[in-house]
């Protein structure tokens, strides 16, 4: 999962590169006490071994986890007030280890599938991972019921399944067979939440909208959540030198919004056919919509010596929550869903 | 003599009183192990005087400098002193400002020498008009080096460098070290004041020691600036009415005098005035969320001002994304020094000059043209959340 940090071959290469860092920020702030996560290092290889990552980036992955873990457990939640189980596909999921998490959670019962999707490179090392780990495999049910399936590329368990595609091509040809088979993995009747953290922005618009598409039509007579996490805002200087740093790395961002302005974000959510959307930067989450007392507690775990930078920083990441709701009923239900403030801080500071 | 090295001669003529005060200039001047040759000259001889090898020690310097008086008030008129200088610092300087790092016992004299020097500074240290005021530098080493094209070349400029000099860049070592050289060659001409980052604490976090370890191979270059760190003043007075100082105001502190009754010659606290002054940042009292110090707002400012004579408050610490930020009715500025911060922030930096008269000056530039030798080929890649 971590082959040395050599200029990789190909552009597909870099992006997959890109979970490591993913991968040692969740670590680090595991490490630092600003998360808690005891898969984590079961799919970091020496992790004892990894240098923690600055108190930025600690912070950073601290805002953007609890906020996203929130949408999903408000999802749960409400799935469950709707008398209804619920899905949760998550692309381009890397290492993530939600599914653990939740699974050994209060609201494990509420999930009745998990979907991970990524590269064939990466669900490869993931499922030997799995594989590997007792701690991982144990959470997934009966040895006898994991199985790897096309030449160990994807595995399914009961509830979990890791499928190794690339999200780029039409959907009809990859996922489609996949989850509508005689016995689908997916349910189009069930209340299903996609969740994408820093994906979309690697691919054109127009193949992450064809997914987004592919998504909300499958799911036309059911409720449609969708979590988008990632950068934008590239024309502003920060932006400018973000895009040359990565075009190093041989990282593109050719589906990152350029504007600044985080009011645009929702747009294209609306376009594809979602009843809302809404976009926040983590700037703003950090400042109104985490918990005080949480704050207050990861402030005292590193000091952190440029705020403004921090600042500079999370106003170029944007969660973006969109719903798709069929029914009148269902969007009075659904539409309490989202992020909301904790405590309400003047905006001048 | 050091065999091979370069010499710079300073000779000064001088009547027999001046004597003491002119080996006292010199041995302020040159406080590294100059070898100083004293001569008199008398009916066309030169008499040598005394040679003195290793000033490190002071008593023997002390020793030098008696018998050399004892010598001219045999009857001597006047004197011609020879300063022989090797260009030991010099040389120093020169590598330095090409970014090679000198070596470790090279490293480990120059840091006994400020500390010589530093120990002397107030924790407040007064500085005359005109002077150039910069803020964060961090590492950033062909940005100071940038910053210097701007301004003019420390000591044909004066300079007033107000804290964070290492972290988070790519060349603290080079970039502390060239300023203390600077400081060590020229005490009057660059007045190097404390930050945030200069503490044993925040370098183990913010890359200073690692790159300590990386260049030398062990951690003594490290602790030895970190000695130096403890002298280090923590604030500065403009002609009287520029106030300096690395992040800003303590509630426990009303007045410049109180700053001056501060034990500052330690680790820098976790909390306290010495703390906020290291810490603290401009806007309305209330605890900072960078976890030390406070944040401070328009009245304090103002009365602080106020009661202290001052036309200004100078501090650095944010990073200012047009270079400086005014504030508070210009009472207060912060300066930033540090272009595209982390190579990652895409801000201008700036130097605030005051001329004789304190009317300010900012000057804006950009960071130094991105190449093998800015960012090194092994560097680690600025963080982003991917």
């Amino acid at each position: 999962m971590f082959p040395p940090p050599t200029k990789p071959q190909d552009a597909d290469g870099s992006i997959r590169l890109t979970d490591n860092d993913a991968a040692l920020a969740r670590l680090s702030a595991v490490q630092k006490n600003y998360l808690s996560d005891l898969f984590i290092r079961f799919l970091v290889p020496r992790p004892h071994l990894q240098a923690p990552r600055p108190p930025l980036i600690n912070i950073g992955t601290f805002v953007r986890t609890t906020a996203i873990d929130d949408l999903v457990h408000q999802w749960l939640s409400l799935s469950s007030n709707a008398g209804k189980k619920c899905q949760i596909v998550s692309l381009g999921a890397g290492s993530d280890t939600r599914f653990w998490r939740l699974a050994t959670g209060p609201l494990k019962d509420q999930i009745s599938a998990y979907m991970e999707l990524d590269f064939p490179e990466v669900t490869t090392k993931k499922a030997m991972a799995i594989k590997k780990s007792k701690d991982l495999s144990a959470v997934l049910g009966d040895p006898n019921d994991i199985k790897l399936a096309q030449g160990g590329i994807c595995l399914h368990a009961p509830k979990y399944h890791l499928l190794g595609t690339d999200l780029r091509k039409p959907m009809s040809e990859n996922l489609g067979p996949l989850v509508s088979e005689t016995t689908p993995l997916l349910d189009p009747s069930l209340p299903t939440l996609i969740l994408s953290e820093c994906v979309l922005c690697y691919m054109s618009v127009a193949e992450s909208s064809a997914v987004l598409q592919w998504f909300r039509e499958y799911f036309k007579n059911s409720v449609l959540g969708c979590v988008v996490y990632e950068m934008f805002g590239l024309e502003d200087a920060f932006g400018r030198v973000m895009v040359n740093n990565l075009k190093s790395r041989n990282v593109t961002l050719p589906g990152a919004e350029y504007s600044s302005d985080v009011n645009v974000l929702p747009k294209r959510y609306l376009d594809i056919g979602f009843t809302t959307s809404r976009a926040l930067t983590l700037r703003e989450i950090r400042r109104a919509y985490v918990e005080p007392e949480e704050l207050e507690r990861i402030s005292g775990l590193e000091m952190l010596d440029e705020v403004e930078e921090l600042d500079l920083v999370l106003q170029h990441y944007a969660i973006i929550s969109s719903l798709a709701v069929s029914s009148q009923e269902g969007l009075s239900l659904w539409e309490q869903w989202g992020l909301r403030v904790k405590e309400r801080k003047s905006e001048d500071d | 003599m050091i065999p091979g090295s370069d010499t710079r001669y300073y000779a000064a003529c001088c009547p027999m009183g001046h004597g003491r005060r002119l080996l006292l200039a010199a041995k302020h001047a040159a406080l590294l192990s100059w070898e100083v040759d004293l001569q008199a000259r008398t009916d066309g001889h030169i008499i040598e005087l005394e040679r003195v090898h290793d000033h490190q020690d002071e008593n023997s310097f002390n020793d030098a400098l008696n018998s050399t008086l004892f010598h001219l008030q045999l009857g001597l008129l006047s004197c011609r002193i020879y300063l022989e200088m090797p260009s030991d610092l010099d040389r120093q300087i020169q590598q330095l400002t090409r970014c090679e790092t000198i070596s470790e016992e090279e490293v480990k004299r120059l840091c006994l020498k400020a500390r010589e020097i530093l120990i002397e500074e107030g924790n407040v240290h007064t500085i005359d008009s005109p002077v150039t005021i910069c803020g964060d530098i961090h590492g950033q080493f062909w940005d100071l080096i940038e910053l210097f094209q701007v301004g003019g070349f420390c000591p044909e400029t004066n300079y007033l460098f107000m804290g964070d000099f290492v972290d988070r860049g790519y060349y603290s070592v080079e970039t502390f070290l060239l300023l203390l050289a600077l400081k060590v060659r020229y005490p009057e001409r660059i007045t190097l004041i404390r930050g945030n980052h200069e503490s044993r604490q925040i370098t183990q976090v913010y890359g200073f020691y690692d790159e300590c370890q990386r260049k030398y191979g062990s951690s003594n270059v490290w602790r030895w600036c970190c000695e130096v760190f403890d002298y280090l003043a923590l604030g500065a007075i403009v002609d009287g009415r520029v106030f300096c100082v690395h992040g800003g105001l303590s509630p426990n502190l009303q007045t410049i005098d109180q700053i001056r009754g501060i034990d500052r010659k330690q680790e820098v606290p976790h909390d306290g005035p010495m703390c906020d002054l290291l810490w603290s940042d401009p806007d309305g009292w209330s605890l900072s969320p960078r976890g030390a110090g406070f944040l401070f707002g328009a009245d304090i400012t103002k009365i602080f001002a106020h009661h202290n004579a001052l036309d200004l408050i100078a501090r650095a610490h944010q990073l200012a994304m047009e270079g400086y930020k005014l504030m508070f009715d210009k009472t207060i500025v912060t300066v930033w020094s540090a272009p595209n911060y982390c190579y990652r922030c895409g801000n201008v930096a700036s130097i605030l000059e005051l001329d004789e008269h304190l009317g300010q000056e900012y000057k804006v530039f950009q960071h130094a043209p991105v190449d093998v030798r800015s960012i090194p080929a092994k560097r680690p890649p600025a963080d982003y959340f991917l």
